[in-house]
């Protein structure tokens, strides 16, 4: 469990992150939803070590910043894609905190073929990552997250540059980690797939937490609309699915 | 075909082949090594050189063993050194700046050498020569210890040293070019410097410059599968493991150790810092820093057959080696690019 205590994070004397105090369950999914400029990101690299902040973020009660004895797995959602590098090289980094730099196994290759045989990448082996498209970059990246079987894995929008179906095929990719025990948590712009594939979703504005909870009570939640000034409509389909829309304002005529 | 190597070819990994280009390049200097101590106005056969060198009798003797010994020997070592330790460093600042045009000279080594040594060439009395490799490592050094100086904020976007080492780069220049003005008569020894010689060869020059460039590769190559890690946002490199800012420190420290030594050493000798990387890149097909032992080599044989063709085509004249090197260098690397974009089409 992660657990975050009276955090507050400032960055050039700006206040990016205020008074957060929650818990991150183990072996669960929880998304991070909220409109621009809520901190989502910037929650995630001080789960990930990287954020100076003030206040306590502890994972099994040791604080996680600058920890590199954790094992997580952080995909970002702008990444440098580097020059030449091929898709196997590209994925094999992932091994690197198991391995060592530039030494994986052959147990460990044989792991990686199999890594991007369950992401549709095998036979790209040797494509420079250069050439990807964006679906198959993001599958890319989320490979090299899976070759690194992380405790934690720590996903940036991991579907804002998809297709509707390549979104799912990510998600699920994602959900039979979730499956082995692998704690993830992700922002997400789509509400309606946070509440499909999460379990918990914490909802962020202005640098605060306003609710955070099991993803079918959250969804009708009144914080949610007001993180996002009211302007979004739940509604529930026969099967009991929610599924969140932008309203449309009426303009004056 | 063993289990471990079908596992490196379905996974599209394979560390075997990158290995037998590193052994050619090493093969390829020795060859070259002993081609350049062999070839001259006096030219002396490869059976009598390694007799002497192996100190086993009918081995040369005279004028032919002090020529071997005293000219072409450290000679020849000088610029496998110098070789060397431009590719290295032209490899390791283009990972750190993940800039595949960034070259040794960039964070302002070059222009405080030259600074420096013109300084020594304007002033001196006397013999000039024992001062320049002093006046142009102190000058790249503090060249490049302003930029860091300067930028402040490495920390937060190494972009920002990029740009003072060229701010300092350009300074220095300009003080340079100002006092090369003002002393007319020290322009050509000036000129002949930067356009890098290595006829000031002896073994003082060699053992010291050997100490600091191979202190400096041998940490880079320690470091450099790590250095994969930078060619990611600070972020990933982190949560692999990689402490991103004090391994580019360390990079960076070590690479413009070796330009700043080899800078001294032999002057400016341009392109192999960007020409070798790529060309060893485009040979093998890979980016990744795996390959900086194979680029030490194949700068260190480079320049070694460029030093050759500098003394022997025009002989008994010398051409300057830069000349040869961007000479040979920019054909070469245009044939490599554009094969390259054939691989990556």
């Amino acid at each position: 469990m992660i657990a975050i205590d009276s955090l507050e994070v400032t960055l050039s004397g700006k206040k990016i992150l205020s008074d957060i105090s929650i818990e991150i369950p183990d072996g669960r999914w929880s998304c991070l939803v909220g409109p621009n400029g809520a901190g989502k990101t910037t929650l995630l690299k001080v789960l990930l070590g990287t954020a100076p902040y003030s206040g306590s973020v502890k994972s099994d009660g040791v604080e996680v910043f600058r920890n590199q004895k954790r094992n997580v797995a952080f995909v970002p959602q702008q990444p440098h894609i580097p020059q030449g590098m091929s898709v196997a090289e590209y994925v094999a980094l992932g091994r690197s905190k198991r391995d060592g730099w530039g030494n994986e196994s052959a147990a460990s290759r044989s792991f990686i073929s199999s890594i991007l045989e369950q992401t549709n990448l095998y036979g790209m082996q040797r494509q420079p990552v250069t050439q990807l498209s964006g679906g198959e970059m993001q599958r890319t990246l989320i490979a090299r997250a899976l070759v690194q079987e992380p405790e934690l894995i720590l996903l940036d929008e991991p579907t804002s540059a998809l297709d509707l179906h390549h979104q799912i095929e990510v998600l699920n990719n994602l959900q039979i980690l979730q499956a082995q025990g692998v704690t993830i948590v992700s922002t997400m712009h789509d509400i309606t797939l946070a509440a499909m594939y999460a379990e918990r979703i914490i909802v962020m504005r202005e640098g605060r937490v306003l609710v955070d909870g099991p993803s079918e009570s959250i969804i009708h939640s009144p914080q949610l609309k007001a993180a996002f000034d009211d302007r979004i409509n739940v509604f529930t389909l026969d099967s009991g699915r929610p599924v969140v829309v932008a309203r449309k304002d009426e303009l004056e005529r | 075909m063993s289990s471990s190597e079908q596992a490196s070819t379905s996974s599209g990994i394979s560390p075997i082949w990158n290995w037998r280009i590193t052994a050619l390049c090493g093969a390829l200097l020795l060859v070259v090594g002993l081609a350049a101590i062999s070839f001259g106005p006096i030219n002396l056969s490869f059976i009598h050189i390694i007799k002497t060198l192996a100190r086993l009798p009918g081995g040369l003797s005279g004028q032919d063993k002090t020529v071997l010994i005293d000219l072409r020997l450290p000679r020849a070592i000088l610029a496998a050194l110098v070789g060397a330790a431009l590719a290295t460093s032209g490899a390791v600042y283009q990972s750190v700046f993940r800039n595949p045009l960034a070259d040794p000279y960039l964070l302002g080594a070059a222009s405080g050498a030259g600074l420096g040594a013109t300084i020594a060439i304007t002033n001196a009395h006397g013999n000039v020569y024992s001062l320049l490799p002093i006046f142009s490592f102190i000058g790249g050094t503090l060249a490049v210890l302003t930029s860091f100086f300067i930028s402040g904020r490495f920390f937060a976007e190494p972009q920002s040293l990029l740009l003072s080492g060229i701010a300092v780069g350009s300074f220095a220049t300009a003080v340079q070019t100002y006092l090369q003005q003002r002393h007319s008569a020290s322009l050509r020894p000036v000129y002949s410097w930067i356009l890098g010689e290595l006829t000031v060869a002896n073994w003082q020059i060699v053992t010291w410059s050997s100490v600091y460039i191979l202190m400096a590769i041998g940490i880079l190559i320690a470091v450099s599968k790590q250095l994969d890690g930078l060619m990611l946002s600070d972020e990933e490199a982190f949560s692999l493991g990689i402490n991103p800012n004090r391994l580019r420190i360390i990079a960076v420290s070590a690479a413009t150790l070796a330009t700043a030594t080899a800078v001294s050493a032999s002057g400016l000798i341009g392109f192999v810092g960007i020409v070798v990387p790529h060309l060893v890149r485009g040979i093998t097909h890979r980016v990744t820093n795996r390959n900086l032992l194979t680029i030490s080599l194949a700068g260190a044989a480079f320049l070694v057959l460029a030093d050759l063709g500098a003394r022997t085509l025009l002989s008994p004249a010398e051409l300057p080696i830069g000349v040869i090197t961007a000479f040979v260098g920019a054909p070469f690397f245009l044939v490599v690019l554009r094969k390259r974009r054939t691989f990556s089409r």
